[in-house]
């Protein structure tokens, strides 16, 4: 195929007239970019709202029998804190948020397949929060995000709420994926072949199918469970003949990918940020778009790992232990190939680059401790305890959340088209990482001394500890403010950004920042991949004077 | 899509009905995890206990559910002879076979709902293990074409007013895919519960 | 009970007429090559087992009575 016949029009390349009006540009938008938005903003009130909840949990423990909240109240907060920050932050941001913001642009595309899909994906996102923070009314769930039966059928009028909150997302979240996979295969610009796209576009694609797959069996395991508790319908009541342990293997068969939805696109923009911030070609392009085939894969084999306290015979515990140890390689593959791409780079210290550092370091220790409770003798003494809390806490904070704010400081110019404040970013960064490790490093040790996990109060010999974590997560929490600052500051008198602050070489940096609604005025072609600094820009139809920018970073 | 399909050029088209295509089978794809999922729940709370059905539980009727299945597995074929009609442009032909494949599909929910009646005051939702997998199960697939069949008067609806045509006729493609779909659920339905 | 045994002829012959005709609809549908075109193969295929499965039930070799 040569180049002009990657140029003939292509039937796509038309641009369709634009949205007029308050309601069609910024409310009912079809623009996958104003989408983006609107996700970040309803998964930062979320992140602010789950992140309080987690606040006075803390200050419940500074004292080992204190009277701030009774157990009640304190098991409530644990809950939706974790629910919310699971269904409403960590997998609606980095899908939702960046995935929108930015798969398309880096395919090349004008928008996703299904727009209007899109579009009711995000709107059924704040009536879900909406019924999960209303479940406070009634009663809110007690038994922390897995619910598990008899508490989740028999105690919390509010659980019902939660059962129809987590579906509601369960559905945007299904949707979302089936239309980022099919925007992927069918809508990249001519020439990108799978192994020319950048590897934000590879993690895209294997979180959407894990949203598509997994998530319809979430929807199944709540709808079973509220028809249980409402019609006594007896799936998970050992009464009747039914099982808690059921309930387990549904939760977890979903929940475990789950946690790979989560983590998948922050492998992806931590493999964009590199490149660009090293200036030079990623190391092991293939491998990192591979093993997240492979993690993809692995991750439906593994989920009874969650469930080795519970009753399962040996003869099923023995192959997902062997699974979950194999599952650590691909990822393990990414972090060697992250490190290498760092190896003799020129490295510029900027904020999303401080992020991607931080987010190696917390999601490495993470992941070990990992490999730790995948052996069945290591999980049953710490399952339930402080351990897996401090597990959890490194890959998911340490892992997305820390990605989120690398990808937060990269893609802010391209979406604002203005700069944040770099000495407030690095200033954000090192709180928030030295107060991050304070609040959960000790955790590990509190799980192996034994103290378990969602209680409200505890032994008298690990109130030292606790009180240091307690305050260590007031300031994490604190920390947050800065970023808050940075965000208004930018808006107000943030420096203007231009096209291509980073030196990025990926499509998205190729048009104005922010974006006009069609994108690309005419559709790029690409000629090779996007990872060869040095080498010329390899596309066509894009405007040159942006292009030279890629090699001229103002940052 | 059929409002603006006619005015679409050729190639515009062709993608987008490639594109549609991809995303409906992903829908059924996930579609097909709703009912993995509960026939899993099904066959785990099945062989967690050394009799089935549980004592009390009287089984359904095997050859009512026979009749109702070759029912529905005739509405396919003539969904499938509709669909033929629409390729060769056979206008009556298609109708003909629309009307009986939405015919078929109403009996079937019929058939359904009549073994449902007879079943209830003996096997409560409720009562058993064996309600709660049968009723939700078939419950779940009764729903799906219940929706099929609203879908399928759609399409018919659409043809009559001239949107679908032998050439661009997406609608109908998903209509049929979706249909055959309900038919094969119903086939893995039909054995564990009436065969198994 | 005379039911049943109505059921059983009716189900037993309706298959097989059905399952013919699925047959013959695979067979005129086998060189197609569209995506959507494999699919209705599959679904085809799975159809005439279903067939299969309730002319065995109708004649009282399969089936929990």
């Amino acid at each position: 195929m040569s180049v002009a016949d990657l140029q003939r029009a292509h039937p796509a390349s038309h641009i369709h007239p634009a949205p007029q009006g308050f309601i069609s540009k910024y409310i009912f938008s079809l623009d996958h970019k104003v989408i983006a938005v609107q996700y970040f903003i309803t998964s930062g009130l979320f992140f602010v709202l789950a992140g309080l909840l987690a606040e006075l949990v803390r200050v419940q423990l500074t004292q080992p029998h204190n009277n701030f909240l009774d157990a009640a109240t304190f098991n409530e907060a644990f809950t939706v804190h974790g629910s919310a920050m699971v269904w409403l932050v960590a997998i609606p941001v980095l899908t939702g948020g960046f995935g929108n913001l930015i798969m398309p642009l880096q395919i090349g595309a004008r928008d996703v397949a299904f727009p209007w899909l899109n579009m009711l994906s995000f709107w059924l996102f704040p009536p879900a929060g909406i019924l999960l923070f209303g479940s406070f009314l009634l009663g809110a769930p007690q038994a922390g995000w897995t619910e598990y039966p008899p508490v989740s059928v028999l105690a919390s009028p509010g659980t019902s709420m939660w059962c129809a909150a987590i579906f509601l997302i369960g559905i945007s979240s299904t949707i979302t994926g089936l239309n980022f996979l099919v925007t992927i295969i069918k809508m990249r610009a001519p020439g990108m072949t799978w192994t020319r796209m950048p590897l934000f576009v590879w993690a895209s694609a294997v979180t959407a199918f894990l949203n598509f797959i997994a998530t319809a069996n979430l929807s199944i395991s709540l709808a079973v469970l509220f028809i249980q508790r409402t019609f006594h319908v007896p799936f998970y009541d050992p009464v009747h003949g039914g099982s808690p342990v059921l309930w387990q293997h549904m939760f977890w068969f979903y929940s475990h990918p789950a946690v790979y939805i989560m983590i998948l696109p922050a492998f992806g923009i931590v493999s964009e940020i590199l490149p660009t911030m090293v200036r030079r070609p990623i190391f092991g392009y293939k491998a990192i778009a591979y093993s997240s085939v492979a993690i993809t894969l692995v991750s439906f084999m593994v989920w009874a790992h969650h469930m080795f306290t519970s009753g399962l015979a040996q003869w099923i515990q023995l192959p997902f232990m062997i699974m979950t140890m194999a599952v650590a390689i691909p990822t393990g593959v990414k972090v060697f190939s992250w490190v290498a791409t760092l190896w003799g780079g020129r490295i510029r210290f900027t904020t999303p680059l401080l992020f991607v550092l931080g987010f190696l370091s917390t999601f490495t220790l993470g992941g070990i401790t990992g490999v730790f409770l995948g052996s069945v003798p290591a999980d049953v003494h710490e399952h339930g305890t402080y351990f897996i809390v401090a597990h959890l806490h490194y890959v998911l904070f340490g892992g997305s959340i820390f990605g989120l704010f690398a990808g937060l400081y990269y893609w802010w110019p391209k979406m604002t088209g203005r700069m944040l404040d770099e000495t407030l970013g690095k200033f954000h960064f090192w709180l928030m990482f030295v107060s991050f490790n304070a609040t959960f490093f000790p955790m590990h040790w509190l799980g192996l001394l034994g103290m378990p996990r969602r209680v409200a109060t505890y032994d008298p010999a690990f109130h030292g500890t606790n009180l240091f974590v307690s305050i260590s997560a007031f300031v994490l929490g604190a920390s947050m403010l800065i970023f808050a600052y940075n965000a208004l500051r930018s808006a107000r008198r943030g420096k203007p950004a231009g096209p291509n602050p980073w030196g990025g070489r990926t499509l998205e940096w190729m048009i104005p920042s922010p974006p006009p609604y069609y994108n690309f005025k005419e559709l790029p072609v690409v000629l090779s991949g996007p990872y060869d600094y040095g080498k010329p820009l390899p596309y066509l139809n894009v405007d040159p004077a942006i292009m030279q920018l890629a090699d001229a970073p103002a940052y | 899509m059929a409002a603006h399909a006619i005015t679409m050029d050729d190639a515009a088209y062709a993608e987008q009905r490639d594109i549609r295509l991809l995303g409906f089978l992903f829908f059924l794809i996930s579609d097909s995890v709703f009912f993995g999922s509960l026939i899993f729940a099904y066959l785990y709370l099945r062989n967690s206990v050394p009799i089935w059905p549980p004592p009390g539980i009287e089984r359904p009727d095997v050859y009512l559910a026979a009749v109702n299945s070759v029912v529905l597995f005739g509405s396919g074929v003539t969904m499938h002879f509709a669909m033929e009609g629409m390729r060769r442009s056979h206008m009556r032909r298609f109708v003909g076979f629309m009307l009986s494949t939405i015919v078929l599909g109403a009996l079937f929910v019929g058939g359904q709902v009549l073994e449902y009646v007879k079943l209830l005051p003996v096997d409560k939702w409720a009562g058993s293990t064996f309600g709660a997998s049968f009723y939700t199960l078939t419950g779940m697939h009764g729903f799906h074409v219940s929706v099929g069949v609203v879908f399928l008067i759609t399409v018919l609806v659409q043809t009559l007013r001239g949107t679908y045509t032998k050439d661009r006729h997406f609608g109908l493609t998903a209509a049929t895919l979706y249909w055959h779909f309900v038919d094969i659920i119903w086939v893995a339905l039909f054995f564990l519960f009436y065969i198994y | 009970m005379e039911l049943h045994l109505l059921e059983r002829i009716f189900a037993g012959i309706a298959s097989i007429v059905v399952g013919a005709f699925a047959l013959a609809g695979l067979v005129g549908e086998w060189k197609k090559t569209g995506l959507d075109d494999h699919v209705t193969k599959v679904m085809m295929v799975l159809l005439t087992i279903g067939c299969v499965l309730v002319i065995l039930v109708a004649a009282g070799l399969i089936g929990r009575v």
